[in-house]
């Protein structure tokens, strides 16, 4: 195939712990942002292909109303999957190697604040062996992080310092909800919410959208001062009963890091969709990471958690430290489905 | 760039029915890939990547099924992607696979669309669980009647068309409906569920699936049987609502079908289409897209019906599979469209076959009439060259 | 301890299929847009939003042009006529789900608004058999009387509800407006 692709636009909204505004009205203007980051018109968009899901929203064909956010008339050419959008992501990448246009759009956005995410998520789950224990997604990271304490991978003070390090980092993030600076003991003081997960290892309720714009190579040459090149990208699913997965590893992230070419150089920055604090070790393992790697700059998952754009959001704050912040060479990190069940990386780099 | 052919090997479908209560939702899922990859002569570990559709999630109770069914679709340590564009993605799903073959990401996808609305409602998922929904037609019946009044179209094209449906779906041993003894008196006779729209004008709902496997030009010489090639795909979507709007000739569906034919090389599409799976889940749906597409022109599109050009002996076969109105898993019936137009080209579809078709049109829409996506797929990569 | 091959399921045993009723809550924000449409019509106003680059009129209004992609705010609120022109209709006979009350066909129409503009869809007709519904009638808004109007069932997903306030809409007794002069009109 002719050259990589490149990230020549991205945009995120706020995240909210409960938006005024319906999912387009806060929504539009962060592709509109993303589209005049890019240097591009609109009607230069070739595709556009957008990450949302109907359970969460309440409502079926949810997306629908989603496209009013885009500037479909007159018509257009796009596609949705009820996936985060860093899976319309790469739908999009796949989609501009054919050569016969030259950007895309993409963008994810969702609502969380009305809906109640243990009555909501257990749905997604096996609905003949699990939906019925009304397992949620607290008490299944919460089994995960047992087994982390367990295999003596983690200890709790080490998931403490993930949350003070991630919400410290989120300070002065425009587009992070939770931020402060906080004691470690102070936090390992807090009591259990479903041990031996506290509080604070748990992402927030958010609302929020992101959005990012795709260039073939000749076009981001020609547009953008500096693109920032997807080098690879893959996405890998595992088995979905958790009691047949090693919960301390993530099996599906590794051999997606592997595909996407994360150990051929030196990575300097991780953001990664760790929304839960003991998985971001899980992660980073997974990922060869070593301590020199800055992860989550942006405060990640903990910071602020807008479910079906939180992972396209990684992408964006990987593209952000490498077109504003001069990073060289990053890994951005998307996953779906409880304990790490379904995962997506990319290896962005400058020029 | 160019890309690589993209070709369909394999193709299963699910019987379709009311209610599969013999099948749980991973087993309805399988049984149509799995007859897929047997028609491919191909194994589940020989899969490189899945994409599955479907419409949404409350018409089963379970939310994104390809988490809990990543190992009924051979999926573990793949990558698995879920497309979701209303009525159209189980076409969509269908081009969305073929991306990942035309540009060499993978050798051999398996694309799967499915819907077992029998296990919720479907009617109580479209009316977002309030009262007074109007149902699938509803939306669609006031576009219908301004079709019948632009074009003067007489009342009977919309009986004419259910009862071809339903007569070539008796050849169809997948189809939900087998009405043996359909007739237009009895399609007339049968209640009015949106005015103009009668009962036995309108679609099923049924339980089924689709598979098919896609592969590159060297999986398909390897093949046995004759592949189907994609030769084109085109997807576009408009706004669903806006002051000004006509949502009977919409324009997304005349620009898919203008991008479609011009990536196929096809100049003349009623000559060089030698058959045609349409999305047609009320009547007038199959003049309106004849029309909406540019097949036929401007109150054109019932005299085909008329004349008896759409029946599988005519000069453009539509629905010979007997459509979307004798078999509708909704999260399906784009596939089965895309499907069936490839097993004609293949020469596979055994009663229903339409002789000696080369070059067929796969189509699906969706949502407000605002989601669009077509194939044209052929029995050579030249099969429309040949046309010319 | 008991032999576990006794609790194994017969294969041959038929499929058991059992219900599953779950109920899901979802509480949203009404958006300032909507709560102001909303307040209008406890006034008995009906209110819509022009766009001001391209002037086409959204009823109810959004917040934005869907077609320019730009917001629309107070200073593009219009009050809109409440009586127009039924553009396209249906006849819906009701089928039977969960937390359906409709027993009897029902006539849903299309209208549009008199000047300034805006159409509303999914509308009730008042005064007249849904089979007596015509393309090009007019009518006019059939308001609730103040005390009894409510907005229990506005939203931000009511896309044109009046729900509440407008009961429905009946004919003035004027003269149609002749059919085919709607017929691009078909929303």
């Amino acid at each position: 195939m002719a050259g990589d692709i490149a990230i020549i636009g991205y945009a995120q909204s706020p995240s909210w712990r409960a938006a005024e505004l319906t999912e387009p009205q806060f929504l539009f203007p962060v592709i509109t942002e993303a589209i005049e980051r890019a240097g591009i018109g609109r009607r230069d968009l070739g595709f556009t292909c957008a990450g949302s899901c109907d359970y969460l929203s309440g409502q079926t064909f949810s997306f629908v109303m989603n496209l009013e956010a885009v500037g479909a008339w007159p018509p257009i050419s796009e596609s949705h999957v009820e996936m985060d959008g860093a899976w319309a992501l790469y739908e999009a990448w796949v989609r501009l190697q054919h050569g016969d246009i030259d950007t895309a759009l993409v963008f994810g956005s969702g609502k969380s604040s009305p809906g109640v995410p243990s009555e909501i998520f257990p749905l997604q789950m096996d609905p003949y062996t699990i939906t019925p224990l009304g397992a949620d997604p607290v008490s299944l990271a919460a089994l995960q992080a047992r087994a982390m304490l367990d295999a003596g991978k983690i200890t709790e003070r080490e998931m403490a310092e993930v949350v003070a390090r991630s919400r410290r980092s989120a300070i002065g993030n425009p587009h992070a909800q939770v931020t402060g600076d906080h004691d470690v003991d102070a936090l390992l003081g807090e009591p259990y919410l479903t041990a031996p997960l506290r509080r604070h290892d748990l992402p927030p309720i958010s609302d929020g959208a992101s959005a990012v714009v795709l260039a073939t190579a000749g076009k981001a040459k020609e547009v953008c001062e500096r693109p920032v090149w997807i080098r690879g990208i893959d996405h890998r699913i595992e088995v979905h009963q958790p009691g047949m997965r090693d919960l301390t590893t993530s099996a599906s992230t590794r051999m997606a890091g592997e595909k996407a070419g994360v150990g051929k150089a030196a990575v300097d920055v991780a953001e990664l969709s760790a929304t839960f604090s003991h998985q971001e070790r899980i992660l980073c393992e997974a990922l060869g990471l070593d301590d020199k790697v800055d992860v989550n700059p942006s405060g990640g998952a903990l910071a602020a958690n807008p479910v079906m754009a939180v992972g396209l959001s990684r992408v964006v704050e990987a593209s952000r430290q490498i077109a504003d912040h001069g990073k060289h060479r990053a890994v951005a990190h998307a996953t779906s489905g409880q304990c790490l069940q379904q995962n997506l990386v990319a290896v962005l780099e400058g020029d | 760039m160019s890309s690589e052919p993209c070709a369909v090997i394999g193709i299963g479908q699910t019987k379709y029915k009311k209610k599969r209560d013999d099948v749980s939702l991973p087993g309805l899922v399988r049984e149509a890939a799995q007859r897929a990859l047997d028609d491919a002569e191909l194994t589940w570990t020989d899969i490189d990547a899945v994409v599955l559709g479907k419409a949404p999630d409350p018409f089963e109770g379970v939310m994104m099924p390809e988490l809990s069914m990543a190992d009924a679709l051979g999926a573990n340590g793949k990558p698995l992607m879920r497309v979701h564009t209303a009525g159209s993605v189980g076409g969509s799903t269908a081009i969305v696979a073929s991306h990942l073959i035309e540009m060499g990401i993978h050798e051999r996808v398996l694309a799967v669309a499915y819907e077992k609305q029998a296990e919720g409602n479907a009617q109580w998922g479209l009316a977002s669980g309030k009262s007074g929904g109007m149902g699938a037609g509803g939306i669609f019946a006031p576009w219908m009647r301004t079709y019948i009044n632009r074009s003067g179209a007489p009342e009977d094209i919309g009986w004419k068309v259910a009862v071809k449906d339903r007569q070539n779906a008796c050849k169809n041993p997948y189809a939900h409906l087998q009405l043996q003894d359909i007739s237009i008196e009895k399609v007339k006779e049968s209640p009015m569920l949106w005015e103009p729209v009668h009962f036995l004008e309108s679609c099923p709902s049924s339980d089924g699936a689709c598979a098919m496997v896609l592969t590159n030009e060297a999986g398909a010489k390897k093949a046995s049987k004759p592949a189907a090639w994609v030769l084109a795909t085109a997807m576009r979507s408009e706004l669903g609502q806006f002051p000004g709007r006509d949502p009977v000739r919409p324009v997304a569906g005349v620009e898919c079908a203008h991008m479609l034919y011009d990536a196929a090389g096809i100049t003349n599409p009623r000559k060089q289409i030698d058959v045609a799976e349409i999305y047609v889940p009320f009547s007038w749906y199959e003049p309106m897209w004849l029309e909406g597409h540019d097949i036929a022109g401007p109150g054109e599109g019932w005299k085909m019906t008329d004349s008896g050009a759409t029946q599988i002996s005519g000069d453009f076969p539509v629905n010979a599979s007997g459509g979307v109105l004798s078999s509708n898993p909704i999260g399906a019936s784009g596939m089965i469209r895309f499907a069936e137009a490839a097993l004609q080209v293949r020469g596979e579809a055994g009663e229903h076959q339409v002789e000696g078709a080369s070059v067929g049109l796969g189509h699906a829409y969706g949502g407000a009439a605002q989601y669009f996506a077509m194939w044209i797929v052929g029995s050579s990569l030249d099969a429309v060259a040949k046309k010319q | 301890m008991s032999d576990a091959s006794q609790d194994v399921v017969d294969p041959n045993a038929p499929v058991v299929g059992m219900d599953y009723f779950m109920s899901l809550h979802f509480n949203e924000i009404i958006c300032p847009v909507v709560r102001r449409y909303a307040d209008a019509l406890l006034e008995g106003k009906l209110i819509g939003h022009r766009c001001p680059k391209c002037g086409l009129v959204y009823a109810p209004p959004r917040g934005y042009c869907p077609i320019d992609v730009i917001e629309t705010t107070d200073a593009d609120e219009v009050q809109l006529a409440d009586r127009g022109v039924v553009t396209n209709y249906t006849v819906v006979t009701p089928v039977a789900y969960y937390g359906q009350e409709a027993t009897e066909p029902f006539a849903k129409v299309s209208v549009q608004l008199d000047e300034p503009g805006g159409a509303l869809s999914l509308q009730d007709v008042l005064e007249i058999g849904a089979d007596e519904v015509r393309v090009g009638m007019r009518v006019e808004a059939v308001w609730a009387p103040e005390a009894e109007r409510n907005i229990d069932e506005i939203g931000n997903r009511s896309w044109g509800s009046a729900e509440g306030c407008i009961r429905g809409w009946r004919p003035t007794g004027e003269p149609d407006v002749p059919a085919d002069q709607m017929s691009d009109k078909a929303f």
